[in-house]
């Protein structure tokens, strides 16, 4: 096990080279100079070339991507054009909120999924499995600034038990969690459910009732484990599409996060910011799909490396 | 034979259907038999004869909703198990029943440690600890004759070879010494060297244990081997229940005697080897008279029109086939009189 996770952590070293390779480039094609940008309206041509000079924006690229390397290795994200702090020190700031808001997001997508989908399986094409699976596919269809802005509107402005945004107390967390978790909670309803009938359909879950188990116990201890990993996956694969959604719902609900930070930094033209958030996002992305690997090796030792 | 005493289990009766879209078919319409204490029972037929299906309702295990049992009992030690309700049920599966499924590939659960797999049904139904079902289980190992069972029984399916699973799997069923064992062509998907194997463990355990064995399967060989008296079956209908020396020796009805002329002899000769004519009829449309009558070679009018009873031909021998009723012969006499008549 030990050896399975680092071999699979020195996978993950040419991933991180590409995708620092990705963000610098894409960074390239955003229209506009940000040596333009951070002198200001009605600058001289002399300063913006002097600044220029000073960014290194007149090396030549692969240049400057070498320099945007070495400036990562020694911890360096570069510094926000904009507040001249270093990038590093906001993302540090901004980060713990939104993975706190993503890890209770992806707890509602995994159980509420989960649980949605064994309780369809159960009973396939009966009248808990139809109505489970409507549900799931109005949680698929919902986008969520709207499902946000809905949920806003119900819970606080109507009952007013909710907050209606910002990052005060733990009640501040519940309705952006759940705006952010239940498209993920939806689409793994789905995967589970038909990764369980799948199982449930094979000659090792009749053996287990061959030998008088309940059915209870066939369900979570022969039928569950089988039928989680193609579910991981799945659940690998929302994290992703979580972090983006971050970005829309911190900007629903006013909340400062990484999601924000990077829209802000966008709108700004603030390009180190928005260059150091969607790496971290990135790399976020990547140490989760390295955990989804492990866990899948936990549940079948039959995946092996080699 | 074992001595005659009440039997261990006596189906009558059995009837299961299964509505689908297509209508209803019927694998499994009227079985009769009676199984002694450490006798073995062999139940042969084609594929789709409906073998497999009586072994599934005894235990009750049939693909539900679609499949359920329309008629007749199974009395287990005089108990009904097909009223019994299904926690009492749960009771006798794996603990006075037990089954050994032909895939050993897919009949274990690939992601459990098969020692678990075993101590499981010994911790459900006799109550013993954790550490105590597990020692059974390595016991029950060794037992069926794997090689070091403590490390084996650690270890999940996919690091075991197929015949050493398909011991797991008997290891699995006699793990609480179950009154009947049945065992569903359990040596199909097997090397012949492993076949002998798995035959000679469940024999020799049956001898030790001294339950009664319904032993499922295609393979004539099989039963020769193992088998006291035989069912045959075809397309849901017991055709002829016989004792095993006696089907070999003086097979009665015409599809047993197809199945034994296709057997491949030995000390022939021959380019093609034999078959029965013709295809087994559709569960969903079975024919009014003999299920057989469309394939058999000595097929009269009667025959399509009423499907035979059991006629019981001697003391252990009971065939379903109009040869054996008082009206053949006269039968075929009014037959030759109309032909006669015909020709002048």
């Amino acid at each position: 096990m030990a050896m399975f996770i680092f071999r699979r952590l020195f996978q993950t070293i040419p991933v991180i080279i590409g995708v620092t390779f990705v963000v610098f480039f894409i960074m390239q094609l955003v229209p506009g100079d940000p040596a333009v940008i951070l002198a200001g309206e009605g600058a001289s041509k002399e300063t913006i070339e002097a600044l220029r000079e000073q960014l290194g924006l007149n090396q030549p690229l692969i240049i400057q991507y070498f320099d945007y390397i070495t400036s990562l290795l020694k911890g360096d994200f570069g510094t926000s054009l904009k507040s001249s702090q270093p990038v590093l020190d906001e993302i540090l700031v901004r980060l713990p909120i939104t993975m706190e808001l993503a890890f209770v997001s992806i707890l509602i997508t995994i159980f509420l999924g989960m649980a949605a989908g064994i309780i369809a399986a159960i009973k396939p094409y009966s009248l808990q499995d139809i109505g489970v699976m409507l549900i799931a596919l109005l949680g698929i269809s919902l986008p969520s600034f709207w499902l946000g802005l809905m949920l806003m509107y119900f819970f606080s402005v109507k009952l007013q038990i909710l907050p209606v945004a910002g990052w005060d107390s733990p009640l501040h967390i519940i309705l952006p969690a759940i705006t952010l978790g239940v498209g993920g909670a939806a689409i793994v309803a789905r995967m589970t459910r038909s990764s369980m009938l799948e199982v449930i359909g094979q000659d090792y879950i009749r053996t287990a009732r061959a030998k008088g188990i309940k059915e209870t116990i066939i369900i979570f201890k022969h039928a569950l484990r089988n039928a989680l990993i193609p579910v991981i996956t799945v659940v690998g694969l929302q994290f992703g599409a979580l972090l983006g959604g971050t970005v829309l719902v911190e900007s629903i609900f006013a909340i400062n996060g990484l999601g924000r930070m990077i829209v802000d930094a966008i709108r700004m033209r603030d390009l180190p910011m928005v260059q150091g958030g969607v790496l971290v996002a990135s790399l976020i992305f990547v140490i989760v799909n390295l955990l989804v690997d492990i866990f899948y090796r936990l549940f079948n030792k039959r995946i092996d490396l080699n | 034979m074992a001595e005659k005493e009440i039997p261990i289990l006596e189906v009558k009766g059995l009837k299961t259907y299964f509505t689908t879209k297509k209508g209803t078919s019927k694998p499994v319409d009227g079985i009769d038999f009676v199984l002694n204490k450490g006798e073995t029972l062999g139940i042969v037929g084609e594929s789709g004869c409906g073998k497999s299906m009586t072994s599934l309702s005894i235990l009750r295990l049939i693909p539900s909703p679609s499949g359920k049992i329309a008629g007749g009992s199974i009395l287990f030690k005089g108990k009904d198990l097909v009223k019994l309700p299904e926690s009492e049920m749960r009771k006798v599966r794996g603990n006075d029943i037990s089954m050994i499924f032909q895939e050993p590939m897919t009949s274990l659960n690939p992601v459990i440690p098969v020692g678990e797999q075993i101590a499981e049904a010994i911790r459900l139904h006799q109550n013993l600890g954790k550490k105590a079902a597990w020692e059974k289980s390595v016991e029950m190992l060794r037992l069926v004759g794997i090689p070091s069972p403590e490390k084996r029984a650690k270890q999940e399916p996919f690091q075991l070879s197929g015949g050493m699973r398909q011991r797991v799997m008997i290891a699995m069923a006699l793990a609480c010494s179950p009154e009947i064992l049945i065992a569903d062509e359990p040596t199909t998907a097997l090397d012949v060297t492993i076949q002998a194997q798995i035959l000679e463990i469940i024999k020799n355990l049956q001898k030790q244990l001294g339950m009664g064995v319904i032993m499922i399967t295609h393979d004539l060989g099989v039963v020769a081997e193992t088998c006291d008296q035989v069912v045959v079956m075809y397309a849901g209908n017991i055709v002829e229940h016989t004792s095993s020396k006696e089907l070999f020796a003086n097979p009665k009805h015409p599809y047993t005697q197809g199945l034994l002329a296709s057997l491949p002899n030995i000390t022939e000769d021959v380019e093609e080897l034999r078959t029965i004519e013709g295809t087994i009829p559709s569960p969903y449309n079975l024919p009014k008279g003999c299920r057989f009558s469309s394939r058999c070679p000595h097929s009269k009018d009667i025959c399509s029109e009423r499907n035979p009873e059991l006629f019981e031909v001697s003391d252990d021998t009971k065939v379903r086939c109009w040869i054996y009723s008082d009206n053949w012969n006269n039968q075929s006499k009014r037959e030759e009189e109309c032909l006669n008549e015909k020709h002048s």
